[in-house]
């Protein structure tokens, strides 16, 4: 049994064409997977720091009861979605103001009275953060007679649903056109495979190797092969994130897990491999 | 040892190859198989290692009947038949040395054995000195002897050759009929299938099968071939030309 995988090893370390073109297959399917994955990873970590800005916001009228603003606040939580309700006095809202302008603060210098209304701030929690959840509380909110306005960024909003739809949509789409890829790159490495290893097999039959062994054989081979192709494509994933990482703009990277699930892939591949181009093969006498 | 009572068997898109076919070859016998190309000669080799089965009568070696044998016990017949081809078979990747242990390998024989079987099969065929070679690094002769130590190293009761000297030119010919002879007196029967004429020469003796058509038309003796009274049954068979 030790024997078999000691052979295997050295058998594939041996045709080296045949191997190397198998190995760069793997690799390349799984390097544009795990590549597509990646920018699927950083797609969602971007739309979910851009919804994390996803706010209700809602400006009260001057003489606004608080007493109703409180009980408003309680409603407004309990709705399907909502993480928080935050009230902002005329005074706090005034100070967030002078943050968001910047250095244009110097405007409001010269104010004698407060124009900015005192306001709830509503936001949502994650996955609740879409137009349409949205929409709810910001009625919700109008509908309260102290209410002068509500403001949840609709057009933001929208522009955020055609995002995340079109993102999902190319997602699918680059799925598919890429397995299609990795599924003819594939075959074609089988058929060259059982095309080269023909005469290998047949010789190995005419020696009197059983098809078990003869089975065992290229399995080993496919399985140390495809752990090889999966942990160069794992390396080159961490390759280019780091490099991508230090040298253009930070990204989400792999988590540890998925540099695992690579080199199992690579495995799954060329196990997969091995059997499909043995099986004809070995119906034979 | 190998019997054939009355084979008959043929290709899928080709008909009927051989029809009717009598044979007996005892343990230790030399045997030339001859006949023009496409008469059969491989077909037997292939009912022999049993790439084919007979689509009538029986083949039995030593005491395996092709029509009582399990597929699963083919692998360890052809442990016991040494096969030689024309284009050598050797695996271009291993050594001369690597490619005669195969043979050995596959049949689970442990490591220290090997060892010492195959230098010692290599010292027959001469090919000592070439044990770390490429198939690439060889003539076409050391190749085939190659090919002959690596169906040696298993001690096969039978040596089967298919046109053995197909891609040699005729001194190197002679050379590997020549280590042909020498292991069957040793003991191992050798069964020689060709179209090549010349390699009976000096050979009279030896006893020769001649194919046509797809029957058996002669089994006597090399000197004996060159008087057409001695052709048994039909003369033509199924491809009637």
């Amino acid at each position: 049994m030790l024997r078999v995988f000691k052979e295997a090893f050295l058998g594939f370390s041996r045709s080296r064409t045949m191997s190397f073109f198998a190995i760069v297959a793997t690799i390349f399917n799984l390097l544009t997977l795990g590549l597509f994955v990646l920018v699927l990873l950083n797609l969602n970590a971007l739309i979910r720091r851009l919804e994390d800005k996803v706010e209700v916001v809602v400006y009260l009228k001057d003489k606004a009861d608080m007493a109703a603003v409180g009980i408003a606040i309680e409603d407004l939580s309990r709705l399907e979605g909502v993480d928080q309700v935050r009230y902002l006095s005329k005074d706090e809202a005034l100070e967030r103001f002078r943050a968001d302008l910047g250095p244009d603060s110097d405007l409001l210098q010269d104010l004698e009275t407060n124009p900015v209304p005192s306001s709830l701030s509503i936001t949502m929690k994650p996955g609740f953060r879409d137009t349409l959840h949205v929409k709810q509380v910001a009625l919700e909110a109008e509908s309260l007679n102290f209410v002068e306005e509500v403001d949840f960024g609709r057009e933001w909003l929208r522009r955020m649903d055609i995002f995340k739809h079109v993102v999902s949509v190319l997602g699918a789409a680059s799925a598919a056109v890429l397995s299609l890829v990795a599924i003819i790159l594939i075959s074609s490495a089988i058929k060259i495979a059982i095309f080269s290893r023909s005469k290998e097999i047949f010789i190995m039959k005419i020696v009197g190797a059983t098809n078990g062994y003869i089975r065992r054989s290229f399995l080993v081979e496919g399985f140390f092969k495809g752990a090889l192709g999966g942990a160069v494509a794992a390396g080159m994933i961490y390759g280019i994130s780091e490099i991508f990482s230090r040298k253009i703009i930070q990204i989400t990277r792999f988590p540890d897990e998925y540099y695992l699930f690579t080199v199992l892939a690579g495995v799954l591949m060329g196990l997969a491999g091995s059997w499909i181009s043995l099986g004809r093969h070995l119906r034979r006498v | 040892m190998i019997h054939f009572k009355d084979v008959s068997v043929g290709y899928p898109r080709h008909g009927l190859v051989l029809e009717g076919i009598n044979l007996h070859i005892a343990k230790g016998e030399f045997v030339f198989l001859t006949g023009p190309t496409a008469s059969g000669k491989s077909t037997i080799l292939k009912l022999l290692y049993q790439e084919l089965r007979p689509w009538s009568g029986e083949v039995i070696i030593a005491d395996l009947s092709s029509r009582k044998i399990k597929k699963r016990k083919v692998p360890y017949l052809r442990r016991k038949l040494g096969i030689v081809f024309q284009d050598f078979g050797l695996l271009e990747e291993r050594t001369t040395s690597e490619n005669v242990a195969y043979a050995l390998e596959v049949t689970g024989v442990s490591r220290s054995e090997i060892r010492t079987r195959v230098p010692r099969t290599l010292n027959t065929l001469g090919l000592s000195n070439k044990a770390h070679c490429y198939p690439h690094q060889l003539s076409g002769g050391e190749q085939q002897r190659a090919a002959i130590a690596r169906a040696l190293v298993c001690e096969p009761f039978v040596l089967i050759a298919d046109e053995p000297t197909g891609n040699l030119d005729p001194e190197i010919s002679q050379e590997i009929m020549h280590i042909l002879v020498e292991i069957n007196t040793l003991g191992t029967a050798v069964l020689v299938a060709t179209h090549d004429y010349s390699l009976l020469n000096g050979r009279e003796k030896f006893r020769r099968l001649h194919l046509s058509g797809g029957t058996l038309v002669y089994d006597g003796s090399v000197e004996g071939f060159k008087a057409p009274d001695n052709f048994i049954g039909r003369q033509a068979g199924p491809h009637q030309s």
